[in-house]
């Protein structure tokens, strides 16, 4: 009997040795382990809710941009904003991307018509831009995530 | 088959990774320190500028010449590296993962899979240019060996696209009768001088010759080499990370230091560093050596004579081993203090750790102190708020707050992927 509460308490402490090169972050138990009464949550525990599921699904092929221009305020993007970019996604008609263009990297609505590629502001300020060819144009990456603070 | 992946002047293409601005033009970037060139684009080296050129004699080509500069960004290079190894992964089991920009694949056993290696291998560079914007050359061969041949040819010959494939002896013998001895892997220049010497010119010579002379001439390692170039494997992939049996961290001061105060600063940030690496690979140091020295090759200003020059170093051999930095540091101060002269103008001191063990098995001895465990656990708690919180964040106060003695980075880039205020920005 002795011998199985020792095994119970050391995985207790294990459960609080989490590492910091893995990130892995583990939910650390406050409850004290009382003789002969484990905690009765220890057989629910989980994984915390880590923001890097949620947003990145390629970590590989995922930058982090920052916005610092107004040109997509009718996506709520904002100046200042952090966006979560995945090189790996297709940039399909209609996606919001990153795409270098004549020495700038801007972020737009990428649209197709026949040809001819369009990015699209979402401010009435700024101009749809059409590339044409001879264009020093390329994709970056598809925007999955927008990462705001409110004001 | 087994598949080398390697990125075309890696650093330069992380630097282009994130300024397309930099595509089709002269590039270099500099050692750290910023002293000689470490890599250059092909237009910096269609330029005539050579691997391992000192920046100063750059200058000129500078002036006349659309030339950028870049001090090397080693922080934005590893994570790079790491995401060309991860993507690897996502292809084959089997990644060796041989320097920074090369890698081995094992491709044995995927035949249903992929049917067509070169297919493979041109999916994998679409995918670097892709998720990365990192150009890689594939080569593919029965040998690791051979795979570096392979490689050599698909990197220089524009009309293999990038991949290069060695698969039947008619075209091994072809790429080994154009191959330079001296370019094999493994081959040093002694070696290439002596086979030269003899007559023997390419790769295909090589390989033809009799077993007993080459054991007698190169070793075992030469015999190996020839088998390799023959078809039959010698060299498997190293999967496992072996820790490392050293640990040295040395990088030159930025200007030359005379006093013992600011070497000393410096002296402590390279070992708190070293025994940060140290920690990482859950090992424990039982020496310490300190080396101190002046630049060699410096003239004295004014008269142009030779510096006079200085150099020591001590070995300390540690009475339990230990991973502690002050316990660490405070061996390292008394070594530098009792090798340091004054008077002299010092260009680097540095400090290498041997004698490693795992940091779990210390032999207690009798008649010295047992490691004091509380030191141990302490800099764990320092490295883990290091993490989080910034490099040098908690340091020891003997490091000093004004680096005068750091490196010259002059021409940094930003750290597009480690630093929240140096990302992309867009517009």
């Amino acid at each position: 009997m002795t011998a199985l509460r020792r095994q119970e308490r050391l995985s207790v402490y294990d459960f609080a040795r989490a590492t910091v090169e893995t990130q892995l972050r583990i939910p650390f138990f406050q409850s004290l382990v009382q003789a002969g009464f484990p905690s009765p949550a220890e057989n629910y525990v989980e994984r915390v809710c880590d923001l890097n599921d949620l947003c990145i699904s390629n970590a590989e092929a995922t930058y982090f941009v920052r916005v610092a221009s107004d040109s997509m305020i009718g996506d709520r993007i904002d100046r200042d904003d952090v966006l979560v970019v995945d090189c790996s996604r297709e940039p399909v008609d209609g996606k919001i991307v990153v795409v270098w263009l004549n020495g700038d990297h801007v972020v737009k609505r990428i649209h197709y018509a026949g040809e001819l590629i369009v990015l699209m502001s979402s401010n009435p300020k700024y101009d749809p831009i059409y590339v044409h060819p001879g264009d020093d144009f390329r994709v970056f990456g598809v925007v999955t995530f927008v990462i705001q603070k409110p004001v | 088959m087994i598949g080398l992946v390697d990125a075309n002047n890696f650093y330069v293409s992380c630097q282009r990774s994130f300024d397309p601005r930099l595509n089709g033009k002269a590039v270099v970037v500099l050692s750290n320190n910023d002293g000689c060139v470490v890599a250059r684009s092909n237009e910096a080296k269609a330029l005539g500028i050579k691997m391992g050129v000192p920046f100063f004699q750059l200058e000129e080509l500078r002036q006349q010449h659309d030339l950028t500069v870049f001090s090397s960004n080693y922080t934005l290079y590893g994570d790079m590296s790491a995401r060309l190894i991860a993507l690897l992964g996502r292809f084959v089991e089997e990644v060796e993962v041989y320097s920074i920009d090369e890698a081995f694949l094992n491709l044995s056993g995927y035949e249903q899979l992929y049917p067509n290696l070169t297919e493979l291998a041109q999916t994998i560079r679409s995918t670097s240019n892709q998720w990365l914007r990192i150009p890689v050359s594939v080569g593919l061969a029965p040998t690791k060996t051979l795979a570096k041949v392979a490689n050599w040819y698909a990197k220089r010959e524009p009309g293999h696209n990038g991949v290069f494939m060695l698969d039947t002896k008619a075209a091994i013998d072809d790429a080994l009768q154009t191959f330079d001895v001296a370019d094999l892997w493994g081959i040093g220049w002694r070696y290439a001088g002596m086979l030269k010497r003899n007559g023997i010119r390419t790769a295909a010579q090589f390989a033809a010759l009799p077993d007993d002379w080459i054991n007698a001439k190169l070793t075992v390692n030469g015999l190996r080499l020839a088998y390799e170039l023959r078809g039959t494997p010698c060299k498997l992939l190293e999967l496992e990370h072996q820790p490392k049996q050293t640990i040295c961290t040395a990088p030159s001061f930025g200007k030359l230091i005379p006093d013992l105060a600011t070497i000393t600063e410096a002296l402590t940030t390279h070992v708190g560093r070293a025994a940060e690496k140290l920690r990482k690979q859950e090992s424990a140091a039982g020496a310490l050596s300190i080396f101190l020295h002046t630049n060699r090759f410096r003239k004295t200003p004014g008269n142009g004579l030779p510096a006079k020059q200085y150099a020591d170093s001590r070995t300390v051999i540690l009475p339990h081993a230990t991973s502690s930095t002050p316990e660490l540091v405070r061996y390292a101060q008394a070594a530098l203090q009792a090798i340091y002269a004054f008077g002299y103008e010092y260009q680097k001191v540095g400090v290498i750790l041997s004698g490693l063990v795992p940091a779990g098995h210390q032999q207690q001895a009798l008649f010295s102190d047992a490691p004091d465990q509380r030191l141990a656990s302490l800099s764990k708690v320092v490295d883990k708020i290091n993490h989080r919180h910034g490099r040098d964040k908690v340091r020891l106060a003997d490091a000093g707050y004004n680096p005068e003695w750091h490196h010259k980075r002059q021409w940094i880039s930003p750290n597009y992927t480690t630093r929240w205020r140096e990302i992309l920005s867009v517009r």
